[in-house]
C-alpha cells in the first residue's frame, strides 16, 4: 500500500480528473453566456429595441400659429398674438440653489400679481421636472422675467387668441382654449383649418441630447386664414340695436340674423344675452348659446306670406281675391280659429296687413295637405340650413300624414311648427330670392352656390308685393318701415308652449326682405319673452328690424327704392354748379 | 507526441518560446478589440491607437516572461507575494485616491497598483505552496492556503475594488481545487457559504449595499438610477438583435446612453453591431484560448506549473464569465473588463505576462525533459 501511494505521487500528470472537471465548468459557463446572449438577442429583442427607441427617438413639431378670421371686409374677428408661458423645473431649481436670491422670486410674484410664496409652493418638490407658473404673459412682463435669471425658469413662447369683436362676434366666432383648440363657433368646425397641420420631425437623440439622425420628416401645412360672410359693420349695428330692444323690453334673449338675399350669405348673426370671449371670467353657458341657430320657437304669423303663396300657386285664389274673415272667428274640427277682431272682406295683402289667422285658415283648408306641408319643406323648416354650425338645431317639423282640419289651420298661422332665427331668415331669403332656396353660408363665398328653384318666381315676386302692405299706415308692421326703401316683411306674435298648453310668455317676431323692388337682405328678428306691456311683434321686434335694416342700406350703399316723388339728392362732388 | 510534430512544424516558434495556437488566438481577440474600440470610442483614433501602443507592449511583456523557465518563478513566488501583500498594506496608509477608490501607490517615478501585482502573485504563490506538499492537498494545508489568499482578497476589497478581488480570490481557490482539495471540503465550503448568505444579508450588508443586489436582481426598479447601466446595457445587446446592426451602425451604445462604454461594457457595443452571430463567433474564440491555455496546463511536467497554468487561464475565464454576466444582467455590476477587448492597460499587461508564463510552461518543457534525462 506504501509503495502504491508513493507511486500514485510521484506520476507525473496528477489529478487530470480536476482538470476535466473545470473544463466541464467552462464549457457551462459558455453555454450559459450563448444561452443568455440568445435570449437577450433572439427571445427578446423587440421589447429591448423598443426600449431603445423609446430613450433615443423623439418627435418635434412646428409650432404654426393659428390662422386669424376675419370678416368679408378684412375686420379682424380673431387674432392671435404671442404671448409668452413661465415654466420652472424644480430639479434645476433645487440643485442650482434658485431660491438664493428671493429679491428675484419677489420681483417676478409682483409683476404677476401673485406671492413669493405661491410661486415657492409650485416649486416645491424637486422630483418634479416641469411646472406651469403662469400662462399667457404679455412680452414685456416677460422680458423683465428673462432678465431675472433665475435658475430652472425659462420662458416658452405661445399665442394667445383675441377677439377684437368683443361679444358682437363672440357666438359666430367662438372660443378656443388655452391650447389653442377651438371650442365653439368657427373656431371649432374649422379648427383643423385655422390650425394646419404642424410639421413633425422624427429623429434620434444621444444621450447628451444631440441629434444623430433624421428619421422622417412630415411638412407641415400651413394654417389658412378664414373669412367669414359676416359684415362687422352690419352685425355691429344688429347687435347694438337688439341689445338696446332686449333691454328696453326686458325680454330674457334675442337674436338678430342678416342674410344676403342673393347669395345666401350670412351678413350678420347676433344674440342678446352674449359674453366677452377676451375676458371670460364669470361667463354662464346660457350667454354663450348661439340662440340664433340653437333656439327653436313657433314661428307664428310670419309663415303666412308662404299660405298666401300656396294658394296663389295653386290657382284657388288670384292677387285680386277677396275673402270674407266675418265674424273674425270660424270653427275648424270643433275648435276656434280666432282673428284679433272681425276684420270683414279682406283681400290677400289684407289678410297680411292685419295678419287675419281665418284667412289663412280658409287658403290652407282649400290646399290639398301634400301641397301644403310641402310648402314648409320647401321653406327649409325641419332641415338645416347648410351653414355647417355647431349646434344647428333644424327646429321641428313633423313628417306624418295625418293632419286635422284644426292642425292645418293652426299650421297656416305658425303654430304646431318650430323653427330657428336663422331658419326664418332663410324663407325669408327664399322669398326675397324669387323662389331660389340658396343653402345659407357663414363663410364668404367666391361665387354663390348654384341654388334650387323651390317656388315660382312670379309668386314669389306677387307675394312680395302683398308683404309691403305689412308696413303699410295702421298695419300690423308699421314701425319696421324704413325711410327711402320698400320692405316686404311679416310680423309675428306667439305664445311660448309650457307644459300642457300655452303660457303667458310670447315671442315678438319680425321678418322681411328690402329693396322690395328688388330685395338685397333678408332680416330676422327674434325677441323672446320680452316683459315690458308690449309684445307684439310689430311694437318689439319690428322697430329692430326697421333700424338694422335701415343702417344695413346704406352700408351696403343700396339704391333706395321709395322715394314718394321726392327727389334723389346726391351729394356734390368737385364743388357747386 | 503532438508536442513534438508541433516543435518540429514550427521550430523557430520553440526557440522563441511561443505557442502558435495560443498566441494567434490572442492576436485575433486584439484585432477584434480595435474594431470595437474604434466603434466605441466614437471613431477616434488617437484612441485606438493608444490600444495599439499597449497591445505592442503587452505582447513585448509576454515574449519575455516566456522566455522565463517556469521553476525561476518558484524561487521568487515567496519573496514577491511577500512584497505584494506589504504593498497592498502601504496602499491602505499611503495609497492615492482616484474614482473613490485607493488603489494606486506613488513611487515617485510612477504610480503603481499593488492588486495587479496580486493577480499573477498569488497564484504563483500558491502553486509554489501547493507544489511544496504532494498532491492532493491536506486539510490542513487547504486551510493554510486559504489564509494565503484571503489575506490579499480582503486587502484588495478595502480599498475599494471588488472586481480585482474576485479575479485574485478565485485564482488562489483554483489553484488550491487543482492541488486536489478534498470534494468534501469543495461541498462543505459552498454549504458554508451559502448558508453564511442570510446572515450576510441582515447582519454584515449595510442598507444601500443591500439595495445594490435588489437593483442587480430587479434592475427595471430603479430605472434612472443604479439599474440604469444594466437597463441601457440590455438595451443595446438586445437591440443587436440576431445579426446585429453592423460595425458602426449601434445606436444605443454610439449614442452614449451606454456608461463606460469602450472599458467595462464594450461586449455591449459588441453584441449591437455584431448581433447573436458575433457574440457566439467571440465566446468560440475565447473558448478556443481557454482550452488551450488548459491543454498547455494539463501538459506541464510538474504540478508547480500545472497547478499555475491552470489557475491563470481559469482566471482568465473568470475575466470573461464575470464581466459578460454583468453586463448581460445575470451577474451584479463589479468592475471588471473584458479581457484583451476592453480599452486600457494595465490588466492587459498582467493578463499577457499571465499567457506568457503559460507558453513558457508549454515551451520549456521539452528542455528541461531532455536536461533531466
Amino acid at each position: 500500500m506504501a509503495v502504491k501511494r508513493n507511486e500514485k505521487i510521484l506520476r507525473p500528470e496528477p489529478l487530470p480528473g480536476r482538470f476535466m472537471f473545470l473544463l466541464v465548468c467552462i464549457c457551462l459557463g459558455f453555454v450559459s453566456l450563448v444561452a443568455r446572449a440568445a435570449y437577450i438577442q433572439v427571445i427578446e429583442p423587440d421589447r429591448l429595441r423598443y426600449e431603445g427607441d423609446l430613450r433615443s427617438i423623439r418627435v418635434a413639431q412646428d409650432r404654426v400659429q393659428r390662422g386669424n378670421i376675419t370678416d368679408r371686409n378684412g375686420v379682424e374677428l380673431a387674432v392671435s398674438v404671442p404671448v409668452h408661458t413661465i415654466w420652472a423645473d424644480p430639479k434645476v431649481v433645487h440643485d442650482r440653489g434658485g431660491y438664493e436670491d428671493t429679491r428675484r422670486w419677489q420681483a417676478m410674484a409682483d409683476v404677476l400679481n401673485t406671492t413669493p410664496e405661491q410661486l415657492l409652493s409650485k416649486v416645491e418638490n424637486p422630483e418634479r421636472r416641469f411646472v406651469y407658473l403662469e400662462r399667457m404673459i404679455t412680452p414685456a412682463v416677460a422680458n423683465y422675467i428673462r432678465d431675472l435669471r433665475i435658475p430652472g425658469v425659462g420662458l416658452k413662447e405661445e399665442s394667445r387668441r383675441f377677439y377684437p369683436g368683443g361679444e358682437i362676434t363672440a357666438h359666430v366666432v367662438g372660443i378656443t382654449n388655452i391650447d389653442a383648440e377651438g371650442l365653439d363657433g368657427v373656431e371649432s368646425v374649422y379648427n383643423e383649418l385655422l390650425t394646419g397641420t404642424p410639421g413633425q420631425r422624427r429623429y434620434r437623440k444621444d444621450g447628451q441630447g444631440r441629434l444623430i439622425e433624421e428619421l422622417e420628416i412630415t411638412a407641415s401645412e400651413q394654417p389658412q386664414n378664414l373669412t367669414l360672410s359676416i359684415d362687422q359693420r352690419i352685425q355691429s349695428v344688429a347687435y347694438r340695436e337688439l341689445a338696446k330692444a332686449v333691454r328696453y323690453h326686458q325680454a330674457s334673449s334675442g337674436s338678430v340674423v342678416v342674410v344676403d338675399v342673393q347669395t345666401g350669405e350670412v351678413l350678420a348673426m347676433v344674440n342678446n344675452p352674449s359674453y366677452n370671449p377676451n375676458n371670460r371670467t364669470g361667463v354662464q353657458a346660457h350667454q354663450m348659446r348661439n340662440r340664433a341657430i340653437t333656439d327653436s320657437f313657433e314661428p307664428g304669423s310670419t309663415v303666412k306670406p308662404l299660405v298666401i303663396l300656396g294658394a296663389l300657386a295653386s290657382g284657388s285664389v288670384t292677387a285680386d281675391s277677396v275673402l270674407n274673415t266675418s265674424p273674425g272667428w270660424m270653427r275648424v274640427g270643433g275648435r276656434r280659429v280666432q282673428d284679433a277682431r272681425n276684420y270683414g272682406e279682406l283681400d290677400l295683402s289684407g289678410v297680411l296687413a292685419h295678419s287675419s289667422n281665418v284667412g289663412t285658415s280658409q287658403l290652407a283648408l282649400d290646399l290639398e295637405l301634400e301641397d301644403f306641408l310641402d310648402l314648409y319643406s320647401m321653406a327649409g323648416f325641419g332641415s338645416d340650413t347648410g351653414i355647417n354650425m355647431l349646434g344647428e338645431s333644424m327646429g321641428m317639423f313633423q313628417h306624418r300624414n295625418r293632419w286635422s282640419d284644426f292642425e292645418v289651420a293652426a299650421l297656416s298661422y305658425g303654430y304646431g311648427i318650430s323653427v330657428t332665427t336663422l331658419q326664418l331668415a332663410q324663407m325669408y331669403a327664399i322669398l326675397g330670392n324669387g323662389g331660389n332656396r340658396q343653402p345659407l353660408s357663414i363663410l364668404k363665398l367666391e361665387e354663390p352656390h348654384q341654388g334650387r328653384q323651390v317656388f315660382s318666381r312670379e309668386i314669389s315676386r306677387q307675394v312680395l308685393e302683398l308683404m309691403e302692405a305689412v308696413t303699410g299706415e295702421d298695419a300690423t308692421g308699421s314701425r319696421a318701415r324704413v325711410s327711402g326703401y320698400r320692405v316686404a316683411g311679416k310680423t309675428g306674435t306667439t305664445r311660448k308652449a309650457v307644459a300642457g298648453g300655452y303660457g303667458d310668455e310670447y315671442v315678438g317676431l319680425f321678418a322681411g326682405v328690402l329693396p322690395a323692388s328688388r330685395p338685397r337682405v333678408a332680416i330676422a328678428v327674434m325677441i323672446n319673452e320680452p316683459a315690458g306691456d308690449s309684445y307684439h311683434g310689430g311694437t318689439v321686434a319690428a322697430p329692430v328690424f326697421s333700424a338694422i335694416a335701415e343702417e344695413t342700406m346704406r352700408i351696403l350703399n343700396v339704391a333706395p327704392d321709395n322715394l314718394n316723388g321726392r327727389e334723389l339728392r346726391v351729394a356734390g362732388f368737385g364743388g357747386a354748379q | 507526441m503532438q508536442t513534438t510534430e508541433e516543435r518540429q512544424r514550427h521550430p523557430w516558434l520553440a526557440k522563441l518560446h511561443i505557442d502558435g495556437p495560443l498566441f494567434l488566438g490572442l492576436i485575433a481577440l486584439c484585432c477584434v478589440s480595435l474594431f470595437v474600440i474604434y466603434s466605441a470610442g466614437g471613431q477616434d483614433l488617437g484612441l485606438v491607437q493608444r490600444q495599439v501602443i499597449r497591445m505592442g507592449i503587452s505582447f513585448g511583456v509576454l515574449f519575455i516572461v516566456a522566455q522565463i523557465a517556469p521553476d525561476t518563478f518558484r524561487t521568487y513566488a515567496v519573496p514577491v507575494y511577500i512584497v505584494g501583500v506589504l504593498m497592498l498594506v502601504a496602499v491602505m496608509f499611503f495609497g492615492v485616491s482616484g474614482k473613490g477608490a485607493q488603489r494606486w501607490l506613488d513611487i515617485g517615478v510612477t504610480r503603481i497598483q499593488p492588486s495587479e501585482i496580486m493577480k499573477l502573485a498569488v497564484p504563483i504563490m500558491l502553486a509554489w505552496y501547493c507544489a511544496r506538499n504532494p498532491v492532493p492537498i491536506r486539510f490542513l494545508h487547504v486551510l493554510g492556503g486559504l489564509l494565503l489568499v484571503l489575506a490579499p482578497t480582503l486587502l484588495i476589497a478595502r480599498q475599494p475594488d471588488l472586481g480585482t478581488s474576485v479575479l485574485v480570490a478565485s485564482s488562489g481557490i483554483f489553484a488550491l481545487f487543482l492541488a486536489g482539495m478534498s470534494w468534501r471540503l469543495v461541498f462543505t465550503g459552498a454549504i458554508t457559504l451559502g448558508a453564511s448568505l442570510p446572515v450576510f444579508w441582515f447582519f454584515l450588508l449595510r442598507e444601500y449595499q443591500r439595495q445594490r443586489v435588489l437593483t442587480f436582481l430587479n434592475p427595471e426598479s430603479d430605472p434612472l438610477g443604479a439599474g440604469y447601466h444594466i437597463i441601457q446595457s440590455k438595451i443595446a445587446i438586445g437591440s443587436g438583435g440576431f445579426d446585429g446592426k453592423g460595425w458602426l451602425q449601434g445606436t444605443q451604445s454610439q449614442l452614449e446612453f451606454l456608461p463606460e462604454r469602450h472599458t467595462d461594457f464594450i461586449f455591449s457595443v459588441f453584441s449591437e453591431e455584431f448581433g447573436f452571430v458575433g457574440v457566439v463567433a467571440l465566446l468560440a474564440l475565447y473558448g478556443f484560448v481557454i482550452f488551450r491555455g488548459m491543454l498547455l496546463s494539463i501538459r506541464a511536467q510538474s504540478n508547480f506549473q500545472r497547478i499555475l497554468g491552470g489557475s491563470v487561464t481559469l482566471t482568465f475565464f473568470i475575466y470573461v464569465l464575470v464581466n459578460i454576466g454583468m453586463v448581460s444582467g445575470v451577474l451584479p455590476v463589479v468592475g471588471v473588463p473584458l479581457p484583451l477587448i476592453s480599452y486600457g492597460g494595465t490588466s492587459m499587461v498582467t493578463m499577457m505576462a499571465g499567457f506568457g508564463i503559460i507558453m513558457g510552461i508549454a515551451t520549456h518543457r521539452r528542455l528541461a525533459i531532455s536536461q533531466s534525462t
